[in-house]
């Protein structure tokens, strides 16, 4: 009788475990890698979930391109992948997923040469996914720069319900139009379970990798853009109120540091991009040791106060010992700038004060103009 | 587990009353119960099972473990048997039992919600799961009996429930999410990072199912009895939808029975 027993509780696993059905068909469509034939890319494409930028050598032409695509097991992606395009404009590929029950669009663009602008005053934003995503653009009007943030993030903790709730956003009383709006927040009962219990409010010049937000923080925030200026100094205008208290992060909780004020950050860096680093991340943007970067203009800790006007600033670009730019390299675009802005200094280790809100505006990188490079060249 | 204290204490009253009437009818109202048909038996045991989706969805993909948990039941019975041959019986019982389980699965492409201190996030997840399920019941069954010969006897009926003291909750980790849909941002979980879920104050406070079983009397007082109880409606309220298939308690009592 014991024995009969045991066999049907073992009859009631074992079937349990054998009632498993066959496997769904995928319905993920995702570009999962992305390449272009023939040695035309400058860079490494950038892929994001709805987007890939093709990053091509000085002199490409754009207007008969056939990139190729690899996908989800099982998607089909339109027009095919391998088909040749003009990409003067960015062209729109459908990836139809394997169950046939989803489908996304991702723009293609071909980025070329340098083709990023000096000066930014946020005056454009787009709302993506319930959040504001500045962009730039060009005398053409054309939209050649993209902002990142870490809104992406914020936004899986469902803490906010309209664009100004999140930690970036445009706002109204810029020094002119508009301007950029960091605000460290709350990320509510999700980021305390996830150990990330604020989020300062970030811009810069990158990406931000969503996928590994949660286990790698400090590598999901990727800086740099192909640069082909030779940058002197980083000016512009910001605003800052630190927030009431100062905490440091404990695993989930914030533990308030009493006589600590929080701190905004500005950076830029000027760096080389090498096969195995063509982007920085949070771990080595600003790193002594960082062989790849050439030149840091960072505000200095004078600056780093509460301010309730709009208040100048003009860092200079200081090169790292024995580092130079190479003008061969600088005209093939082997060298990348990125530009970082922080509500709270210590924010990628999720400590700050929440509430510190830093307004930015009208900055802009200024470099080198064509004639004074000339000299240089002819000096060598 | 205030719930194992409750039935460890209430396991502890059931054994005096073991000890109590240990020989025989020594009550004049035992007496009378038997002169008319009216049989009485305490019992205890243990329930081995899960709340389970039937059939499995095609999201899970494998079943990683399974812990049955300690799951403690004490109960009573009273059957009528009908006259002449006393072959045929009713019986209602009470007993208060616990059932749980502990499983960790591997699931592709499924639809979740977790809503924690006003935060929700809302998606597709692809990778691990792990499950723990504790629920308080009491329990009322009323089934029709039938004696095979003096020592077997069988019994078919359903029975009702009212879930006292509940327990879902567990974790997602290695995997990811995709945001809102399929088609939504991946947010890859790895290492330490994981979310949890707490899904406690949405189980049915009334639930119902069938019960089968049978009963060998071992000695003359002792019964040896195993039942299958499942459960047929979903554990959950029905205004919860996180959770996007129906689980169902299906449970194997196995246990002992003291026949007055």
């Amino acid at each position: 009788m014991k024995l009969f027993k045991l066999l049907t509780v073992a009859l009631i696993l074992s079937s349990l475990e054998s009632c498993i059905k066959k496997e769904p068909l995928n319905a993920e469509c995702d570009i999962i890698s992305a390449t272009m034939p023939g040695d035309i890319l400058n860079r490494q494409p950038v892929i994001q979930n709805d987007k890939v930028t093709f990053i091509v050598k000085n002199g490409v032409s754009v207007t008969d391109l056939a990139p190729e695509f690899e996908l989800t097991p099982g998607a089909t992606i339109d027009p095919p992948s391998g088909s040749s395009h003009n990409f003067i404009i960015p062209q729109h590929y459908t990836v139809y997923s394997e169950d046939g029950h989803w489908e996304k669009v991702y723009t293609v663009e071909v980025q070329t040469g340098n083709n990023i602008n000096l000066d930014f005053d946020f005056e454009h934003v787009r709302i993506n996914n319930g959040y504001d995503v500045f962009y730039e653009l060009d005398r053409d009007g054309n939209e050649i720069l993209t902002w990142a943030s870490g809104n992406a993030g914020f936004k899986l903790t469902g803490m906010a319900s309209s664009p100004d709730g999140f930690p970036t956003f445009q706002t109204d009383n810029g020094r002119s139009g508009k301007c950029a709006a960091l605000v460290t927040r709350s990320t509510g009962g999700f980021g305390a379970m996830a150990k990330k219990p604020l989020a300062a409010g970030n811009l810069f010049i990158g990406k931000f990798n969503i996928g590994t937000a949660l286990s790698k923080p400090l590598e999901s925030t990727q800086f740099g853009t192909p640069f082909m200026n030779v940058p002197r100094y980083l000016t512009g205008y910001y605003q800052y109120t630190p927030g009431e208290t100062y905490c440091e992060a404990d695993g989930g909780k914030l533990v308030p540091v009493p006589g600590k004020i929080d701190k905004f950050n500005i950076y830029a860096v000027f760096f080389e991009a090498t096969p195995d680093m063509e982007m920085l991340d949070g771990t080595n943007a600003l790193s002594p040791d960082n062989e790849n970067i050439i030149a840091v203009a960072e505000i200095s800790d004078a600056q780093r106060v509460a301010t309730k006007t709009w208040t100048e600033f003009n860092i200079p670009f200081v090169y790292r010992d024995g580092k130079e730019i190479d003008l061969k390299k600088l005209s093939e675009g082997k060298y990348s700038i990125t530009i970082v802005c922080s509500s709270s200094i210590d924010g990628d280790y999720f400590s700050g004060a929440i509430g510190s809100t830093l307004l930015v505006d009208e900055v802009s990188l200024v470099c080198l103009s064509q004639d004074e490079l000339k000299p240089q060249q002819s000096q060598e | 587990m205030k719930a194992i204290q409750h039935i460890t204490a209430a396991l502890a009253i059931a054994a005096s009353a073991f000890t109590a009437s240990a020989q025989g009818y020594t009550t004049p109202g035992l007496e009378w119960s038997s002169r008319h048909g009216i049989h009485y038996e305490v019992n205890a045991g243990l329930n081995i099972g899960g709340a389970s989706p039937i059939p499995l969805p095609a999201e899970i993909r494998k079943i990683d473990s399974y812990n049955p948990n300690l799951n403690l039941m004490i109960g009573a019975t009273a059957t009528k048997w009908i006259e002449p041959t006393q072959r045929w019986g009713v019986s209602v019982g009470i007993r208060f039992e616990t059932k749980g389980m502990k499983t960790g699965a591997t699931v592709k492409n499924y639809g979740m919600e977790i809503i924690q201190d006003g935060s929700r996030v809302k998606g597709n997840w692809t990778g691990k799961v792990q499950t723990k399920y504790s629920s308080t019941q009491l329990c009322i069954p009323i089934l029709a009996n039938y004696r095979i010969n003096s020592r077997w006897r069988v019994n078919f009926g359903p029975y009702i429930a009212l879930a006292l003291n509940n327990d879902f909750s567990g974790k997602v980790h290695d995997g990811y999410l995709r945001e809102g849909n399929p088609t939504g941002n991946k947010v890859v979980f790895e290492g330490d990072s994981e979310a949890t879920y707490d899904f406690s104050d949405e189980i049915r406070l009334f639930q119902w199912g069938l019960q089968a079983g049978g009963s060998w009397l071992a000695f003359r007082h002792l019964a040896i009895n195993a039942n299958l109880t499942w459960g047929l409606n979903n554990i959950f309220n029905s205004s919860f939808k996180t959770v996007s298939f129906d689980l169902y308690p299906i449970y194997l009592n196995l246990g002992f029975g003291y026949a007055f």
